[in-house]
């Protein structure tokens, strides 16, 4: 009886500590953990590369550099959309970084020629389908009180570990059973227009 | 399940159709239209059509009862109205009454049609394999099925004024009015990024934004301050009544809502016209 009590309320915190230690001591490529309280859906894709005008790397950018998902994909935390950063934006850093690098001389002609590089879409749920980034954003980041700093674990329930890729490539399913699963989960809604337009 | 078993089930279902029936709602849209003002204009037509995706079908097809006008004027010649042509005809916008109590959901084979939380027909297009059942079943022919995929003969610079928060369907797919539900969807995102319930006046749908004399209002019958709301309660139209049409006491108690007999509890109460007798 009083051993099942033991199992039950003091072996779960215990192993999870243990587990806590073990995880901050992990190198950085370890899986990206879920934001606190949260039930992250369950699922992997293997995505096929996608060719980039240019390849753009988000390790450099967010694993050296530290710069915040939501710096560049600004839109992430109101409206639909997270959207890709402009180019003015990239020139903000890059007329004094790297210049000599080739792939930034690239990015400096489009910027002078006023286009953008065309970015093809990685993630791209069919057209019957209703997302909206911020409602995801405010649910996990800013009604969970999540850290700004933190806001790629909750990037990552459905684009996985981002800052780690060289080129975006697709690492989650986003079929209905993934994303309905963790509406389950996470107090989402099930009805169906709320997801199919 | 015994015969008696699924009477009683109806009968129950019937009864606190009110209430809701079995479901629990968060919003009721409903509409109300004054048919006293209404000019027959096509405004609302139009809208929709601009609004929703609609392709225009031409003659031919028109002919052939395959045209998709989500809303439609209907037009009344009254004996009377014969009598004396150059009073005009009686008219009466007519499109998906978003029924309580809809003829249409319990016949789908898929379940792409069915009820949501805030009282709406839903039809999930992509769920729906075009048996047409449900538009053989509603009583007020405001279902449309695509015979063609218009999507491919679009006419050129009209597809960019196509509406991205809401499909193009596709050949073998039914659709209908959805009282504007891309507009509901956007005002519900935004209320809730800012912790609030939508206000009334809030979703307005492309027909009522349309009508030049203002005869179509929209708004949430669930909520007792709502403009809608209290047309209804005015005119004394109630959710799960059979008969509002009663016996004229009251010249100014115009409302009632169309095949109430049926009990489909629609969502939609017009206020009839007023018409000299003669
Ligand atoms: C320096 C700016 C910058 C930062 C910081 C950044 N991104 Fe990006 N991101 C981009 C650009 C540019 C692209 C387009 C190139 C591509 O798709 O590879 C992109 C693409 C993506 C895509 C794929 C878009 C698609 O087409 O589906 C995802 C997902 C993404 N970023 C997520 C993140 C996440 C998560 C973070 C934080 C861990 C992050 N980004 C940080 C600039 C940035
Ligand atoms: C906040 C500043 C900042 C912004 C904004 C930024 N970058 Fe960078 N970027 C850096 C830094 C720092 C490096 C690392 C430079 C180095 O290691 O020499 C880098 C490196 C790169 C590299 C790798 C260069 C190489 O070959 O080593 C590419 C490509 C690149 N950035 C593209 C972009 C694009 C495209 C954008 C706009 C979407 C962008 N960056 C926006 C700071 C930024
Ligand atoms: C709940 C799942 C989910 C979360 C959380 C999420 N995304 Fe997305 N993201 C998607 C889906 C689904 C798409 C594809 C949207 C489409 O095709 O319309 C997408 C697309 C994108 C794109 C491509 C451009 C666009 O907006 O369509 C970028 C960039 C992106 N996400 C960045 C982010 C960033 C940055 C975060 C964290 C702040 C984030 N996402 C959080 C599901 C999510
Ligand atoms: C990490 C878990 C998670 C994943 C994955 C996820 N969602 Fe959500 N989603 C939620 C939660 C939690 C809410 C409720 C937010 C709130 O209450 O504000 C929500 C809300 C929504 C809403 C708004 C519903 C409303 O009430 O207005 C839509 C639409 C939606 N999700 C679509 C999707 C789609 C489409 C996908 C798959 C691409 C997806 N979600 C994946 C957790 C998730
Ligand atoms: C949480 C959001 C969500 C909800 C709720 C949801 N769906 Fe989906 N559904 C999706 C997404 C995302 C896809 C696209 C999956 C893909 O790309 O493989 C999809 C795809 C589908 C498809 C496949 C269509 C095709 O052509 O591939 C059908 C059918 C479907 N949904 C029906 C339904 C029905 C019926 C319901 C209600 C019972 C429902 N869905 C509820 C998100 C949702």
């Amino acid at each position: 009886m009083f051993y099942k009590h033991v199992c039950k309320l003091v072996l779960p915190p215990v192993l999870m500590f243990v587990s806590m230690l073990l995880m901050s001591g992990a190198p950085a490529r370890a899986e990206l953990a879920a934001p606190p309280g949260v039930t992250p859906p369950v699922g992997t894709y293997a995505g096929a590369d996608v060719a980039q005008p240019i390849e753009f790397p988000h390790d450099i950018h967010v694993n050296v550099n530290k710069i915040n998902c939501m710096y560049c994909h600004t839109y992430a935390r109101r409206s639909k959309v997270a959207g890709i950063p402009p180019t003015s934006k990239c020139m903000g850093c890059h007329k004094m970084i790297a210049t000599d690098k080739p792939r930034i001389q690239k990015l400096t002609e489009y910027f002078e020629k006023r286009e953008s590089p065309k970015w093809k879409k990685v993630h791209d749920v069919p057209d019957f389908v209703h997302f909206s980034h911020e409602r995801h954003v405010k649910k996990f980041v800013f009604d969970a009180d999540l850290p700004v700093e933190n806001v790629e674990q909750v990037c990552g329930l459905c684009h996985g570990e981002i800052k780690a890729m060289t080129v975006a490539k697709k690492n989650k399913p986003l079929t209905m059973g993934f994303c309905q699963r963790c509406h389950e989960a996470n107090g989402g809604p099930g009805d169906c227009w709320k997801c199919h337009k | 399940m015994s015969f008696k078993n699924i009477l009683e089930n109806w009968s129950a279902f019937r009864k606190d159709a009110e209430a809701g029936g079995h479901h629990k709602y968060d919003h009721r849209w409903g509409m109300a239209i004054n048919l006293d003002v209404c000019t027959g204009c096509n405004a609302c037509s139009t809208a929709c059509y601009a609004e929703n995706n609609l392709p225009v079908v031409g003659k031919e097809r028109f002919e052939k009862g395959q045209a998709m006008h989500w809303m439609r004027i209907e037009r009344f010649w009254d004996d009377a109205d014969k009598q004396y042509p150059e009073r005009g005809a009686s008219y009466l916008p007519m499109m998906c009454q978003q029924c309580g109590a809809a003829t249409c959901e319990p016949v789908c084979p898929v379940a792409a049609t069915y009820h949501t939380p805030d009282g709406l027909n839903a039809q999930v297009y992509n769920r729906c394999i075009g048996s047409r059942y449900c538009s053989n079943n509603c009583p007020f022919r405001v279902r449309y099925f695509n015979f063609y995929s218009y999507y491919e003969t679009w006419a050129e610079p009209l597809n960019q004024q196509l509406n991205p928060d809401i499909s193009v369907r596709d050949k073998g797919v039914m659709e209908k009015c959805t009282f504007c539900v891309q507009r509901i969807r956007t005002a519900n995102d935004k209320a809730k990024m800012e912790n609030r319930s939508i206000a009334d006046g809030e979703v307005q749908t492309a027909c009522a934004q349309a009508c030049p004399t203002g005869a179509i209002v929209f708004g949430d019958t669930m909520d007792p301050n709502s403009a809608v709301s209290k047309l209804w309660a005015k005119h004394e139209v109630k959710r799960g009544d059979y008969l509002s049409k009663k016996p004229k006491q009251h010249p100014e108690k115009r409302g009632y809502r169309i095949f109430e007999e049926l009990n489909v509890d629609p969502s939609v109460m017009y206020l009839e016209r007023v018409r000299e007798e003669i």
